[in-house]
């Protein structure tokens, strides 16, 4: 007789977790497809958003405390500021340099942004509480709650929305064009240091939006919480779609988090201890092997 | 007044000049031919009159207004077009795309399909693959397409760096018609060149050597003096030994 495997129920949490992965991925898919960089602070523009959110909230310092709805507008646009700076300060003048450079330089902006943290917030983790309380159902093995679903609504509108922007409009055709021939695209008219902050911007806000959501899921915030979490599964859920396609991040997040709820809950602890990121690296690496332009990889 | 007028032009790499003040004027409707070895500062001069290099010295005035100073996009704003070395076309990119995309500045958007066919009535080739990626076109169609998008802002002034670079001379002398007629439907143009098969097409023409103008004439008037052949390809003759 077979053993009995435990599917359904991480394979729900697993979706879900994935859809996490998949939001975080969108961020690091757009600023590959228009830099050719990886960004290591985008699990942290995303961290720093949720404690914008927390500060606002409770009024911290010389906040005034606003109410949750605008407190996660606020955290919104501290991720979308902090996506602008960096491109600033950091991606405008290593233009010219190496890639490699200016992806040290983002794991620089990660350093930042956590020892900021630390220093505002103290390193004990903070309670934030969920932006929509309650469960859609629970039937005791299985527990989906509200803020879950509306991370899994909020990537598939996301995912759909970022790939039609690309696909169908002037401005993100725009940004394509300055990743393959950044002369050749201002001599037609467009300003490349205007397409860039503005991918820039828009990494912060979906970074910021990940982060907002996850720690509302998880119930807590620390320095580095997002990056600590979630940052190699999201790499990996770009890398598994095809690392320039954002349905392929979406995708590839939903794979990643079932296939690592699927381990960790049937792979014994004794047998293999930490199975689900173990599980997860071997993913990561026989994508490379295999299939390295992932399940949707091509260009444009 | 020329429609072009160049004066004192300085500009270089980092701290290394290359352009040590140049002066020329290029007359509305007319094509000028810029020759040169290799090296002489043909492309840094094109690039700096697009606003891809900075204006170290001197003044580019363009109908009579100063266009030095201004970025890339200001330049092509203002009615100056480059297709440049290398042809720099985005490969990921349909050949439409690539055409659309180069009608960014254009404020009048539902006439740019009308350029879009000009540019098909040019080079039928494009028109033919317009759903492909443009990196998987051949060299000459590539070089099409990059004169192609640079018509597509509609510019008074289209300036192509090296057109006829890989090209068999059967293509290049298929690309020079096709300039011609741009020409003749009223664009202003600048061609810089290293093959002499574009030398019937020159109203004007200009040979630049170690970052500088050594002629500036008529076209039928180098082509008589054989200043070209002498200077120019008995340079490159001796080069080659
Ligand atoms: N990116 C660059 N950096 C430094 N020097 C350059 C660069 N591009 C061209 N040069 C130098 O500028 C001079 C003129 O080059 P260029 O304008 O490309 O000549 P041409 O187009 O006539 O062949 C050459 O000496 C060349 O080595
Ligand atoms: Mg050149």
């Amino acid at each position: 007789m077979l053993m009995a495997l435990d599917v359904v129920a991480p394979a729900l949490s697993g979706a879900i977790q994935g859809a996490v992965y998949g939001l975080l991925g969108l961020g690091l898919v757009l600023l590959y497809k228009s830099n050719r960089v990886f960004n290591f602070a985008q699990a942290e523009f995303g961290t720093s958003a949720a404690f914008a959110v927390l500060f606002a909230d409770n009024g911290t310092g010389p906040l005034p405390n606003l109410p949750l709805p605008l407190a996660v507008v606020f955290g919104l646009l501290v991720a979308t500021g902090l996506g602008l700076l960096t491109e600033r300060l950091v991606v405008r003048p290593l233009f010219s340099a190496p890639k490699v450079t200016l992806v040290v330089a983002t794991a620089g902006v990660t350093l930042l942004l956590i020892s900021v943290q630390g220093f505002l917030a103290g390193a004990e983790p903070s309670v934030l509480q969920p932006l929509f309380a309650g469960d859609v159902f629970d039937t005791g093995s299985v527990r989906v709650t509200r803020q879950q679903l509306v991370i899994v609504l909020v990537l598939v509108v996301l995912a759909a929305a970022s790939a039609l922007f690309f696909s169908r409009t002037r401005t993100g055709t725009a940004i394509i064009a300055v990743s393959q021939e950044p002369t050749a695209t201002s001599l037609v008219g467009i300003s490349v240091t205007r397409t860039s902050s503005l991918t820039w911007g828009l990494a912060g806000l979906l970074g910021g939006i990940a982060g907002i959501l996850l720690s509302g899921s998880t119930g807590f915030v620390s320095p580095g919480s997002l990056t600590g979490l979630a940052l190699i599964p999201a790499f990996t859920a770009a890398v598994f779609g095809g690392i320039t396609s954002l349905p392929g991040a979406f995708l590839g997040g939903v794979v990643i988090g079932v296939v690592e709820a699927l381990a960790q809950s049937n792979i014994p602890k004794d047998v293999l201890p930490g199975s689900g990121r173990v599980v997860l690296f071997v993913a990561l690496l026989s994508v490379l092997l295999i299939r390295p332009a992932g399940l949707l990889g091509k260009e444009a | 007044m020329s429609l072009l007028e160049v004066e004192g032009l300085r500009t270089g790499y980092g701290a290394l000049p290359v352009l040590q003040g140049i002066s020329f004027s290029v007359e509305e409707g007319e094509t000028a031919v810029i020759f040169g070895l290799n090296g002489a500062g043909k492309t840094t001069t094109v690039n700096c009159l697009a606003g891809v290099l900075p204006v170290w010295g001197g003044e580019v005035r363009f109908d009579g207004k100063k266009i030095s100073g201004k970025d890339a996009p200001g330049i092509v704003r203002a009615g100056v077009a480059l297709s440049p070395e290398g042809r720099r076309v985005w490969p990921g990119l349909s050949v439409l795309k690539n055409l659309e995309l180069g009608a960014w500045v254009r404020k009048d958007r539902h006439e740019v399909a009308g350029t879009i066919a000009q540019v098909f009535g040019y080079f039928p080739r494009l028109d033919e693959r317009k759903d492909q990626l443009a990196g998987t076109l051949s060299g000459g169609e590539q070089q099409m397409l990059a004169i192609g998008r640079a018509i597509m802002s509609r510019p008074r002034l289209l300036m192509i760096d090296e057109a006829s670079l890989g090209l068999s001379p059967k293509l290049a002398q298929t690309v020079f018609q096709v300039v011609s007629q741009i020409n003749d439907d009223g664009t202003t143009v600048i061609i810089v060149e290293q093959n002499v098969g574009v030398l019937p097409y020159a109203d004007q023409a200009l040979i630049m050597e170690k970052g500088a103008l050594t002629f500036d004439g008529r076209g039928a008037e180098l082509e008589e003096s054989g200043e070209l052949r002498r200077t120019y390809l008995g340079e490159a003759a001796a080069a080659a030994h």
